[in-house]
């Protein structure tokens, strides 16, 4: 009942209201804090729309849920929205030490913007989640906050670090329990794209990967967007949470990691092989978007795409 | 559960409005077979999808007063193709348009205005170019459409759940009466709110049936092509895992035809699922930055040619 209630004018004088898509342009876009990286974004990560980063773990895609909060405090002609982001965790401990690092990075970048008494990481609202029903849970309050901010600059971005987390323990492989879980993406996945269409919000959440065990005419293996094949650390790969997720979504971008052998060091006998990780961003579908991917490295001061 | 709640009273509400006479339940008035005949050549017109391979194995392209649900895997292009195919038709007749306006309704949130406009551009780009390969000497195009006309021409709803759909759906005719020059609805995707769990799913069919009987009704009185995106599934079947259409088998049995786009190695393929008057087949067919188009080797084999 409550739909019906929240918006009366639609159902009652059965009147929905047509826009022409005009009015969806420019669509509004959130820096990523690296030229490189936007370029293969189209401008950054999009408003009212929901941006999936599958990776597996230790490629970065915490530190870019993080660079995107903080990017999106700054002014919109810096490529930012204005706006403080809500944090959702699900794995402890949350990264609050890489947190400061970034957000003195971006300070010392930017000092015009962030004057002495201003931290950005008083921008980032946290809050952490365990499972998925305490996710759907929290809906109400999340709205709440979003309505009602009273927030210094107001809130835009929702991120959620990480999806797959939710939705580990509690679901058995059954007939039943896949379909308790796919309707419970379905309404998380409402819930969030039904945000981020009134308040205009860019939502970004991460997902993991899971090791394709049977490779070649594996029967459980359907191909979704650009990639024939998704592969990191050498193993062949596929994004956790299955089809029904990956429906949920407007756009998934795949983080991979490769480390390869660069060469001796030091030379003669006392030399040793270093070893190099490579990174790249792919986009894997986007309803905007090529079949683009690119570099990056992770330093210091955040995630950065490098030109090769 | 509220969403029961809420779908009761949708229906109450429909049943109300219900007039209580039969024959307006009926699509069209009773036609003998000559006359099904003349209506197939005569008014079976057909919306180019941009991609000549695509428009061939479907007899020309999307048929009118037709309701043609097309699903595939994320990322496949069914999206792509919803832009195309509101971009197209508001093409003059000699370049496979119908030189009409679209309604498009987003259940997802996939639809990007910047998408849609690259789209506009490259197809008002292509015509003009058609006029001028076919008058060499008139260099004047008048009356020319811009990109931004394109889009101006497009009805755009998003949609928010699932009670909001079927509002808008019962709207469509009105809407339609009151903008005649409508000759496609896409709705991308059907399914995406009617898969938040849904405990009645006897009640999610009852509702879906009578979405699916207004639609078919629409594309027939209206004279429009009706195109529905849908998702798929992974469904256990004999013994394995095979794709199939969400919503369920009686939903699809509402659709007259039904396109399955998929992955074959590197290429996107569609292929003709199920068609009253066409054999199955399928063709290749390639997103590029302009829009749907012919997959690349054949562009290159044609251009040999």
């Amino acid at each position: 009942m409550s739909q019906i209630q929240s918006d009366p004018s639609t159902h009652n004088n059965l009147r929905p209201a047509f826009m022409t898509p005009q009015k969806l342009l420019p669509v509004e876009k959130c820096t990523l804090g690296c030229p490189i990286l936007d370029c293969c974004m189209g401008g950054g990560i999009p408003c009212n729309s929901i941006t999936e980063i599958v990776a597996e773990s230790g490629s970065g895609k915490t530190q870019l849920c993080l660079q995107l909060s903080l990017r999106a405090q700054l002014p919109p002609f810096l490529g930012g929205l204005s706006a403080s982001s809500l944090y959702l965790y699900t794995e402890f401990p949350f990264p609050t030490r890489r947190l400061h690092q970034l957000s003195s990075a971006l300070q010392c970048q930017y000092p015009q913007i962030f004057v002495s008494n201003y931290d950005p990481c008083d921008g980032i609202f946290l809050q952490s989640v365990n499972t998925a029903d305490q996710l759907l849970d929290i809906m109400p309050q999340v709205e709440s906050f979003l309505e009602n901010s009273k927030t210094l600059l107001p809130v835009r971005v929702i991120v959620i670090d990480s999806m797959a987390a939710l939705f580990r323990a509690e679901f058995e492989n059954t007939a039943s329990d896949l379909i308790r879980r796919s309707s419970l993406f379905f309404k998380i996945s409402g819930k969030l794209k039904e945000f981020a269409k009134r308040f205009n919000l860019v939502v970004l959440v991460t997902n993991q990967v899971m090791d394709v065990v049977d490779s070649g005419e594996g029967v459980n293996e359907v191909r979704i967007g650009n990639l024939s094949g998704m592969y990191s650390s050498g193993r062949r790969v596929c994004p956790a949470l299955g089809l029904s997720w990956a429906n949920c979504v407007n756009s998934r971008l795949f983080l991979s990691k490769d480390e390869y052998e660069s060469g001796l060091v030091g030379g003669g006998e006392s030399g040793f092989l270093s070893r190099e990780t490579r990174r790249r961003l792919h986009v894997v579908f986007a309803p905007h978007l090529p079949d683009l991917s690119c570099e990056f490295v992770i330093r210091r001061e955040g995630v950065v795409g490098v030109n090769r | 559960m509220d969403g029961l709640d809420g779908s009761n009273a949708i229906l109450q509400q429909e049943q109300e409005q219900q007039s209580l006479n039969p024959k307006d339940w009926i699509a069209v008035d009773p036609q003998n077979a000559w006359d099904l005949l003349h209506e197939e050549r005569s008014l079976m017109t057909r919306l180019t999808t941009s991609c000549a391979d695509l428009d061939d194995i479907l007899g020309g392209g999307i048929s009118c007063k037709q309701v043609t649900e097309i699903g595939g895997v994320p990322g496949i292009g069914k999206t792509q193709l919803g832009i195309q195919l509101a971009v197209n038709v508001q093409m003059p007749s000699y370049c496979g348009g119908l030189g009409g306006k679209a309604i498009y309704i987003d259940t997802e949130g996939s639809f990007m205005g910047e998408r849609a406009q690259e789209i506009a551009e490259a197809c008002v780009e292509d015509i003009s170019e058609y006029k001028r390969f076919l008058h060499k000497d008139s260099q004047a195009c008048q009356g020319e459409i811009q990109g931004k006309d394109v889009l101006e021409n497009i009805y755009f709803f998003r949609i928010c759940s699932y009670t909001e759909q079927i509002a808008l759906i019962n709207y469509l005719e009105e809407f339609i009466s009151d903008h005649k020059d409508v000759k496609i609805v896409i709705i991308d995707s059907v399914a995406f709110h009617f898969r938040q769990g849904f405990e009645d799913l006897a009640l999610r069919t009852r509702i879906l049936g009578e979405m699916a009987l207004k639609l078919v009704k629409l594309a027939k009185m209206c004279n429009l092509a009706v195109v529905l995106l849908n998702q798929v599934t992974t469904r256990y079947m004999e013994g394995s895992f095979q794709l199939s259409f969400s919503l369920g088998d009686s939903w699809s049995r509402c659709c007259t035809n039904r396109i399955i786009l998929y992955w074959n190695r590197n290429e996107r393929y569609a292929y003709i699922d199920k068609s009253p008057y066409l054999r199955p087949a399928a063709a290749p067919y390639s997103v590029t930055g302009r829009g749907i188009r012919n997959s690349a080797p054949h562009c290159k084999r044609s251009k040999l040619i």
